[in-house]
């Protein structure tokens, strides 16, 4: 007996101590790690949109977050939108199921709190009023050049071999893939990893959404040419016109496979089609809404 | 029970006597899945590096406290204490080295060789010896994966460290897991049969 209390003594030490190197490294680490996600994504979306450190976003660019949440009220689901508006003030507007205006209710919060998540959901908690709960759902930056729409950033989540990829994704106007960015990822290095590859990722560059929404992939290998204009951006040993001429021949073609890891590069393209389809549809239906109530978005 | 091995020793006891996967086969599962390229395994064999020598040194410390009978979960508390705070720190001080091996770290909490060095040597043994004890199994594994990967990324790709020698690819069959197996019989054979031939020379 008393064998069993010292273990569970020594035990419930042990934890505890590890417990408090735990938590206080992650106390330390915790706001840098935070900006190096941070940082990283902010270059991420600008190298998706073709902007680099040697050729800066000009000033006309401008990017607009729309944040997208659940409301449940019993059981009745609405989608909810929190958008800027262009006077700098924000809104929450709800559409029902069916693609139908419900409400429109000013949300009171800055532009600076917006961008974190706990001081949103409350602004918009308080907002809609009392009697309905509402979930994150996901997030949209829409990208205007001077006043006008040029694409869309589509951060997201989808299951891969063992656990959640999470990416990013660009859009043109059009819906047409600009490019593909693999945030996360914990696959297989050297199978599964290599999602994160020119060679695989850019295959998705320049999909339009009527491929997109059928792609599959397929286990034929990669054709060599392909795999060095997918490359070009690292190698340079082609030129920009026959980059071109053989994506456009590629264009519609489906997503070759990675040896040995067809399940990562399906989860890939499963979730890139799930991402670009589900936006395609709330995005008309959005857009809808927005010209019948005549909402003043900036973009 | 004090080793009588000198610093250097333990050192070189990892490397070749007691090399984690080609003498103690431990960590086969890393061995086979991952050492496909040099980089991962050069990438691996750091990661294991830095969390063996971490958790070595904790546990040589702590030897007197822990209670014999939890020694295990303790060891596993211990590792995977250190490979969340190696995490942690990688991924708030050095974005860079974190995007290329934060994938490794998180593999390590389960790895054979971490936990059978504590229960064999750490607990045992002071913290000087310890800590190069981990030194040498680190490096000893890393020899072993940089080993595999490099047959395994020339045969297989073509390659080495991601540049092209070959410029084909023999047999890609050897990239994929199974290969693994096949790679590291081979190779344990190789190193056996090295082993044989110098003692051999060292009896005549």
């Amino acid at each position: 007996m008393k064998n069993i209390l010292t273990i569970i003594f020594r035990l419930t030490v042990a934890c505890l101590l590890a417990g408090l190197v735990m938590g206080t490294a992650f106390v330390f680490t915790n706001k840098a790690k935070k900006h190096n996600l941070h940082v990283n994504e902010q270059k991420v979306m600008l190298s998706l949109l073709g902007y680099s450190a040697k050729n800066p976003a000009p000033a006309s660019v401008a990017m607009h977050e729309v944040y997208r949440y659940i409301v449940s009220q019993g059981d009745v689901l609405t989608t909810g939108y929190l958008l800027p508006l262009r006077d700098g003030s924000f809104s929450f507007v709800t559409i029902d199921l069916t693609g139908a205006f419900v409400a429109r209710y000013p949300v009171a919060i800055s532009a600076e709190k917006a961008v974190e998540a706990d001081e949103r959901s409350q602004a918009i908690a308080a907002a809609i009023g009392a009697g309905k709960t509402i979930r994150y759902a996901d997030q949209t930056i829409v990208v205007t050049d001077g006043g006008k729409r040029t694409a869309y950033l589509l951060p997201g989540r989808f299951p891969g071999f063992k656990t959640f990829i999470s990416a990013m994704l660009a859009l043109d106007k059009n819906c047409t893939i600009l490019g593909l960015e693999i945030m996360e990822n914990e696959e297989d290095p050297g199978l599964g990893g290599e999602i994160v590859q020119d060679y695989f990722k850019n295959q998705f560059k320049g999909k339009p959404l009527d491929t997109v929404k059928k792609l599959e992939v397929v286990k034929t290998p990669l054709p060599e040419e392909y795999r060095k204009a997918l490359e070009a951006g690292k190698r340079g040993q082609m030129g920009a016109a026959e980059v071109a001429s053989i994506e456009e021949q590629y264009k519609d073609h489906d997503i070759y496979a990675l040896t040995g890891a067809t399940i990562s590069s399906r989860s890939v393209t499963s979730g890139v089609k799930g991402m670009v389809k589900k936006f395609a549809y709330r995005l008309a239906i959005l857009d809808r809404v927005l010209a019948e109530q005549h909402i003043a978005v900036p973009f | 029970m004090a080793t009588d091995k000198t610093n250097l020793q333990l050192v070189v006891n990892g490397i070749l006597n007691e090399n984690p996967i080609f003498r103690l086969v431990l960590s086969m599962c890393p061995a086979v899945g991952i050492s496909t390229t040099v980089m991962n395994g050069f990438m691996l064999g750091i990661a294991v590096l830095f969390v063996q020598v971490c958790s070595s040194c904790t546990i040589s410390l702590f030897k007197n406290v822990i209670h014999p009978r939890i020694r295990i979960p303790t060891y596993t508390l211990t590792i995977a204490t250190w490979v969340t705070v190696i995490d942690m720190v990688l991924a708030a001080y050095l974005p860079e080295a974190y995007a290329k091996m934060g994938i490794f770290i998180k593999l390590i909490v389960a790895f054979a060789i971490i936990t059978m060095r504590l229960e064999m040597f750490a607990c045992k043994e002071s913290v000087n010896a310890s800590f190069w004890d981990g030194i040498g199994m680190g490096l000893g594994f890393m020899f072993g994966m940089m080993a595999l990967g490099f047959v395994r990324e020339l045969l297989g790709m073509g390659t080495i460290l991601g540049y092209d020698v070959l410029g084909f690819k023999p047999l890609l069959f050897f990239v994929l897991p199974f290969a693994g197996f096949f790679c590291v019989g081979l190779m344990m054979a190789f190193f056996n049969y090295i082993e044989i031939v110098y003692k051999r020379a060292k009896r005549a």
